[in-house]
This record gives C-alpha cells, sequence and structure tokens, in this order.
C-alpha cells in the first residue's frame, strides 16, 4: 500500500482556465492525489469515480461543513444519503418524469423554444449564450418548478446567488449576503404562488410535493425548489452552448448529425466532453482502499467525473467531440443515488427539441470566431460566450 | 449456474448465464443487453433498468421501486420491475426478462 501522492503544484486557477491537460496527467501518473491547494483528494479515472458514487456508506454525501447550508439556508437533499434523501428527491421527481415530461413540458418547451429561437435577428451576430442558452434555462425551468411568475432575469439571478454562495469556501460574508437576499425573494414567491398551486394541482415540481399524499415539510419543499433552481440553469445552459460549439466547430460532424437527425448522440456527446458539473465532493466514513492506496475517515474525495469522461481507459480520443464514437456511458449525469434527477428533461428539451428547431431556423449559422470563445470553470464549467452569426 | 432468458421486444432472445449475488441488472450489463442502461448504478433512482418479468419467484415489489416505476421511461405494466432490485440466486434459474419498447 503506497501513501497518497501529495500535488503542490495545482492551483485552483490552473484548475478553473483548463483543467482537462492537468487531469490527464493525474489519470496517467497519480490517479489517486491530494490537491495541496484544496486540501481534497482528486479521483480521476472512470472506475473509481462511478465506484466511489454508487458506495454511498462509505462515500457520503453528508458534508456538515458545507457553505451550502448557509446559501441555501438549509440542509437540503444533496448533502444528504439514504432514506431522508430518497424520499425528498422521490416528492419532486414525478415532475421531471418522462410521462409528465411528454405530457407538460415537452409540448411547452417546443412552444418557448420556437418563441425563444424566434425573437433572434437572422442576419446578426449575437451572443448565443446570453441571448438564448441562460433564457430558456430559465424559463424552462420556472414552468417545470410552479414559479412562472418569475422572470428569466430572477432565476437566473438567484441561481447564480446560490451557486456562489454554495461554492462561498472561503466565508465571505458578502457572499452570503447576496444569497440571502436571493432567498428572501424565492420564499416571497413561493408564498405568493403556494395557494394556486394548492387550490389547482398540476404537474409542476412545487404544487406535486405540495399535493402529496404524505407531504414533507414546507421548509424541504423551499429548500428543494432552491435546489432545482441553482441546478437547473446553468447545467442546460452550459450543455447547450457547449454542444452547439463542438457542433460549430465540427462542421463535417453537423452535416452528419443533421442527415441521421442524430441530435441526441450530439446531446450525450457534448456532456460527455465537458461537463457542466466536473466535480462532486464526497466525504468517507471510514477507512478505505482506492486504487494502491489507503485513505481514512473523514477525507474529502472529490470524483472527478470531467476527467472520467476522457479516461483513456474507456474513450479513445476522449479529449475530442466526436458524436460518432463508440458509444460508452459517459458520468455527466453521475451515477448511484445523486444520479442527476434532470438528465430525462435536459435529454429531450435539449436533445430532441432545441437542437434540430436551431439548425432548421438558423442552418448556416457559425462561431465569428471560435478562439473568442471563453471556457472557464473547475466546479461547473462550460463557454462563457458564444457569438455567433446566424444564417 | 443460473440461466436468464432476456427477450428483446422485436422477440430476439439471448440466454445467458448469471453469477448468484449479482442483480438482474448487473447480469444484463455483464452480458451487453440492449434496454437496460441502469445509469444510477443501480441505486434504485433512475429507472433506465425497467423490465417485465412475469415470475413469483422474484417476490414483490417495495414501495420504493412501485413509486420509481411510475417514473419509467417505457410503458408500465403489472409484471414491470426494476432489474436492479432483483438478486439472482439459484432458485431464479431459467427466469425470463421482457425488455421494454421505448414509446416516443
Ligand atoms: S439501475 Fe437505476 S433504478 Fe435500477
Amino acid at each position: 500500500m503506497l501513501d497518497i501522492p501529495v500535488n503542490e503544484a495545482v492551483t485552483l486557477a490552473d484548475l478553473t482556465r483548463d483543467p482537462y491537460p492537468i487531469y490527464r496527467q493525474m489519470r496517467a501518473e497519480t490517479p489517486v492525489v491530494r490537491v495541496a491547494q484544496t486540501n481534497r483528494i482528486f479521483v480521476t479515472r472512470f472506475e473509481h469515480t462511478k465506484w466511489i458514487k454508487e458506495n454511498p456508506e462509505i462515500f457520503s454525501s453528508d458534508d456538515p461543513m458545507t457553505p451550502m447550508k448557509p446559501a441555501f439556508q438549509a440542509h437540503t437533499l444533496m448533502r444528504k444519503d439514504g432514506d431522508e434523501h430518497r424520499a425528498e428527491r422521490m416528492a419532486m421527481q414525478p415532475a421531471f418524469s418522462p410521462k409528465v415530461i411528454r405530457t407538460d413540458w415537452a409540448e411547452l418547451y417546443t412552444k418557448l423554444a420556437e418563441d425563444y429561437v424566434s425573437r433572434l435577428p437572422k442576419g446578426e451576430t449575437v451572443d448565443l449564450f446570453a441571448d438564448l442558452c441562460g433564457p430558456i434555462a430559465a424559463r424552462i425551468l420556472a414552468h417545470m418548478l410552479g414559479l412562472e411568475e418569475a422572470t428569466d432575469e430572477q432565476m437566473q439571478r438567484w441561481s447564480q446567488r446560490l451557486i456562489d454562495g454554495a461554492g462561498n469556501f472561503g466565508n465571505d460574508p458578502e457572499l452570503f449576503a447576496l444569497s440571502d437576499a436571493a432567498n428572501a425573494e424565492m420564499n416571497a414567491l413561493f408564498e405568493q404562488v403556494m395557494p394556486r398551486h394548492i387550490a389547482a394541482p398540476n404537474n409542476s415540481a412545487f404544487s406535486v410535493m405540495l399535493n402529496a399524499k404524505m407531504p414533507i415539510p414546507v421548509s424541504q419543499m423551499y429548500a428543494n425548489i432552491k435546489i432545482a433552481i441553482g441546478g437547473g440553469i446553468n447545467e442546460p445552459r452550459d450543455a447547450l452552448a457547449t454542444i452547439l460549439y463542438g457542433l460549430l466547430t465540427n462542421p463535417e460532424q453537423l452535416e452528419e448529425v443533421k442527415r441521421q437527425e442524430a441530435w441526441l448522440d450530439a446531446f450525450e456527446e457534448g456532456v460527455r466532453w465537458v461537463a457542466p458539473i466536473q466535480v462532486s465532493g464526497r466525504r468517507t466514513t471510514q477507512e478505505v482502499q482506492i486504487g494502491d492506496h489507503v485513505i481514512g475517515p473523514n477525507e474529502t474525495v472529490m470524483t472527478i467525473q470531467a476527467s472520467a469522461n476522457r479516461d483513456e481507459a474507456i474513450y479513445a480520443d476522449g479529449e475530442a467531440f466526436n458524436v460518432f464514437r463508440d458509444k460508452h456511458p459517459h458520468q455527466a449525469f453521475g451515477s448511484g443515488p445523486h444520479h442527476c434527477a434532470g438528465a430525462q428533461v435536459a435529454r429531450r428539451t435539449l436533445g430532441q427539441i432545441m437542437l434540430p428547431l436551431l439548425f432548421e431556423r438558423f442552418p448556416n449559422m457559425a462561431l465569428t470566431d471560435p478562439k473568442e470563445v471563453i471556457w472557464s470553470g473547475f466546479g461547473f464549467r462550460g463557454p462563457l460566450n458564444l457569438p455567433v452569426t446566424l444564417a | 449456474m443460473t440461466k436468464i432468458t432476456f427477450v428483446q421486444p422485436d422477440g430476439r432472445s439471448q440466454t445467458v448465464s448469471a453469477r448468484a449475488g449479482d442483480s438482474v441488472m448487473q447480469t444484463a450489463l455483464a452480458h451487453s443487453i440492449d434496454g437496460i442502461f441502469a445509469e444510477c448504478g443501480g441505486a434504485m433512482m433512475c429507472a433506465t433498468c425497467h423490465c417485465y418479468i412475469e415470475d413469483a419467484r422474484t417476490g414483490e415489489a417495495s414501495q420504493g421501486e412501485e413509486d420509481l416505476l411510475d417514473c419509467a421511461e417505457d410503458e408500465v405494466r403489472p409484471s414491470s420491475r426494476l432489474s436492479c432490485q432483483i438478486k439472482v440466486s439459484e432458485d431464479l434459474d431459467g427466469l425470463v426478462v421482457h425488455l421494454p419498447v421505448t414509446v416516443d
């Protein structure tokens, strides 16, 4: 058994700029390594990250120190295990089930997508990230949660404040003040719409939770909705921007995708290539061996799905965007009890509706210059802009 | 050795040897059976391991399994099960598992 190697060199700034060369080297040389700057153990190989997520008794999601608690003003299901997690998740899950997606969200999303896409000015250059990816993600989520009253701007701002708060490991009071203000606005809206959802039950997450046979406490409903706001905008936004970038920088693949209508494959490849959520933390509940190393209890292990999704052991040429690669399940949606609750919604709304619609309307759209696109992020990753000429 | 037969909606069938202790879902993955995705890896959270089994030997679905079956992608029938919730044992020799049709 070997001591865990320590990496003193890698900084958060490096990882935020471009983590992929760093992960490639880690997979090859130090697949289990303590990154000194974060004091966390990074696990970068596919077989390990999957195994860790599927063994929650050893690798708990419960982290008493997480800044998520002050940011969300609640202990949320993301940071719970076992029955408690299941009860809270299943309270909301029916709103995101394939059945409800078919009956409610697919039609609505098609209408919304047409609406948002038709507002884009043909012939001009726009930033699709800011003008489409973010707002459409906010709008569909507002409907799915039962918060139609919220504006796109509010939804996006709340989401960002929650995320910034949840990542506030330095305990900056400024960031918590901002997330507190967002919480107050959200709570006020929840109170305002609650009677409507009780009076007229519907398939939105809030209504489903309120009208359940055995409802969870209202405070947990609030926490659940906030988790969905924090987690349900960035991911589809970044996924859409990433897939568009991949297709627009690989025109032969785009042509072939159009020909075969392989939009769902394009979706899967985009989220494999650059997973919108790149890392997830788990806490060891006991001494455990990962690869050649033994890790003590109460260590924070970062499972890097971004890296697993490019693991040479699974993917040939995993660094490249290739819609037509040999299929293999990826880990962008995680695995185990916390497998992404929004995976099916994302596949259908982006893969089946938005992508074909957008390319039908603008078959010749093009990036002004791929080099202008700025990629960023360690925990969450995607392009920060997507300047496209619409044609 | 426990034999399990997987039957595709088009009638194609494949009989494989299952290891005792594995779940039916793990058996399917180990033999690359089409139609079982098991995205959550058996945590009973994704319902992408949905199948139809008419065989009393597999017992009843738990309440949690029933609840998640309501969220399955394909048509849910009385015989619907989550294959990750069924453990293979010698007793299940000859089990027949039908894979669901994708509704769209
Ligand atoms: S594998 Fe996910 S529910 Fe069975």
